[in-house]
């Protein structure tokens, strides 16, 4: 996997701060263990009493909720049954902090499935080395089995991303894949060469989670490379035709209907040198013109495959003169963060990325010097770039020498 | 609960209450959609007036949502999008799947 940066655990972004909600009748005993815990790393969120619990619950799911046994109204282990019966926060990791410490009341928290019965007494340190002993089993058991989930799909051979571009005489393509927090996501890539003429090069994004998007990447890419190969091997090359064969499969199959993916489909054909491009729901390509200087969009109008039965796809043809660059993105890149929040903003992405085209090692740039990886660490999705670059005449001829 | 509904004249009004909507919410929001879809409500308004940022497994969601509602003879409008989101929408075409309008009112007069 020479440019993807997959599953590579050194680069998982900066542990999460784990959410702890605590849960006491006592202003004091909310304030103390609340400082405490935010000294600690953890964001503490406080509720003084089961109702106010449900309330923040709505809001958000902690990593684990700490409360009280005795309070007034709703007790502790009425809140704990309570939770049991909520599909959503059943799971929460759940312990009890409290003064009421007999045997039979011990047994009785412990036996709600509660992780902890810890007494109220028991130093603030003890109490939050044992928080943390608890997250730190879960986020190890996780990453083992994200570990044991991925070298088994690799094991089976199945990757989303190529392992090796073709090679094409007179251009250089190339591509940069960073999925999120090392889950594998939903973006797909592939280049595939047919009959030594054709190189046709697919990106596409499966809108949902994590495992399940990733999963149907597999899906979506067979029935493209099957699409693509049927239709070369019909005479008909065209992209919009491809685009249209796969829409319809997908419209029509009940499995994979249900799951969204947006398409970007492009064709070189070295022979008359001409690119084509048919997309569906897409973002734009960004194409930089060596001639101009300048950077522009290339929009196509086809909707994300599977929504409808037309798909209103078109297909744009052009030609790369040599410096010429292209770019294909998912949009994992193109959120910002700003003061007043995060948004989608392609045109200062399309801003930040211009200075770096247009040179010989424009892509090399773009991974080397933190660019794309910062871009990454900014986004909660995967994010994939390809980029497509017609040589100059004489890299050509340095090549084939 | 992250759709707040009501209803308004012949349409069932499902106010987002979500800021960032998003990878961590979408499920919840697509299972929270189409059971107001399964519960038989013909013309949902689906209002993003509270939402700053869509990322796009929540339009996923959305799109699944109107997906189900097409075909049980229904549809989905989306109002109360912010400039940004607006532009999302248009920049991956979702304007030529959903009807959109402003508010909440423009919605029911074009329904």
């Amino acid at each position: 996997m020479p440019y993807s940066e997959k599953l590579t655990p050194e680069l998982t972004n900066m542990p999460k701060r784990p959410k702890i909600l605590l849960v006491d009748d006592s202003p004091l005993i909310l304030m103390v263990i609340g400082q405490a815990l935010e000294k600690e790393g953890f964001i503490s969120r406080k509720a003084g009493n089961v109702e106010e619990a449900m309330t923040a619950l709505e809001n958000e799911i902690p990593d684990l909720i700490l409360s009280d046994y005795q309070m007034p109204g709703t007790d502790g282990f009425a809140f704990r049954q309570h939770l049991m019966t909520i599909p959503e926060y059943k799971n929460i990791p759940f312990m009890f902090l409290t003064s009421v410490t007999d045997h039979a009341h011990m047994i009785a928290g412990i036996s709600l499935d509660a992780i902890d019965y810890i007494d109220k007494d028991t130093p603030i340190v003890v109490i939050i080395s044992k928080i943390n002993n608890f997250l730190n089993s879960i986020r190890e058991r996780h990453e083992h089995t994200i570990r044991e989930l991925s070298s088994a799909a690799i094991a089976l051979n199945l990757y989303s991303v190529p392992q090796e571009i073709p090679r094409i005489n007179s251009f250089e393509i190339d591509f940069w894949h960073k999925s999120f927090e090392n889950y594998p996501g939903g973006d797909f890539i592939d280049v595939l060469t047919i009959n030594n003429r054709y190189t046709f090069i697919i990106l596409g994004d499966v809108m949902g989670k994590k495992w399940g998007a990733w999963f149907f990447s597999f899906g979506y890419l067979s029935y493209i490379r099957a699409a693509v190969r049927i239709c070369v091997s019909e005479g008909d090359v065209s992209t919009k035709s491809i685009m249209q064969k796969i829409n319809s499969v997908i419209y029509h199959d009940p499995i994979v209907s249900d799951v969204l993916s947006t398409l970007s489909l492009v064709r070189i054909d070295p022979e008359n040198e001409t690119l084509s491009y048919t997309g569906a729901g897409d973002l734009p390509l960004l194409y930089f013109s060596s001639r101009e200087n300048k950077l522009n969009r290339i929009s196509s109008s086809g909707l994300l495959l599977g929504i409808s039965k037309e798909g209103g796809f078109d297909e744009h043809l052009f030609t790369m003169l040599p410096g010429d660059q292209l770019i294909m993105i998912t949009d994992g890149l193109i959120d910002k963060e700003t003061p007043a929040g995060k948004k989608t903003d392609l045109n200062s992405f399309i801003d930040e990325i211009e200075k770096y085209l247009g040179k010989t090692n424009s892509f090399a740039t773009l991974k080397h010097d933190g660019f794309l990886n910062e871009k990454a660490r900014e986004q909660i999705d995967d994010c994939s770039l390809i980029f497509i670059q017609k040589k100059q005449l004489n890299d050509i001829t340095n090549t084939s020498a | 609960m992250i759709l707040q509904t009501h209803l308004l004249n012949n349409a069932l009004i499902a106010d987002i209450l979500l800021k960032e909507a998003n990878l961590g919410n979408a499920e919840q929001f697509k299972s929270e959609l189409m059971s107001l879809i399964n519960k038989g409500n013909k013309y949902v308004i689906v209002n993003f007036e509270q939402v700053i940022y869509v990322d796009s497994s929540f339009l996923g969601a959305l799109v699944s949502a109107l997906k189900l509602a097409m075909n049980s003879g229904g549809d989905i409008a989306v109002v109360g999008l912010n400039n940004d989101i607006r532009s999302l929408f248009q920049l991956v075409r979702l304007d030529k799947v959903f009807r959109i309008y402003t508010n909440t009112q423009e919605a029911l007069t074009g329904a």
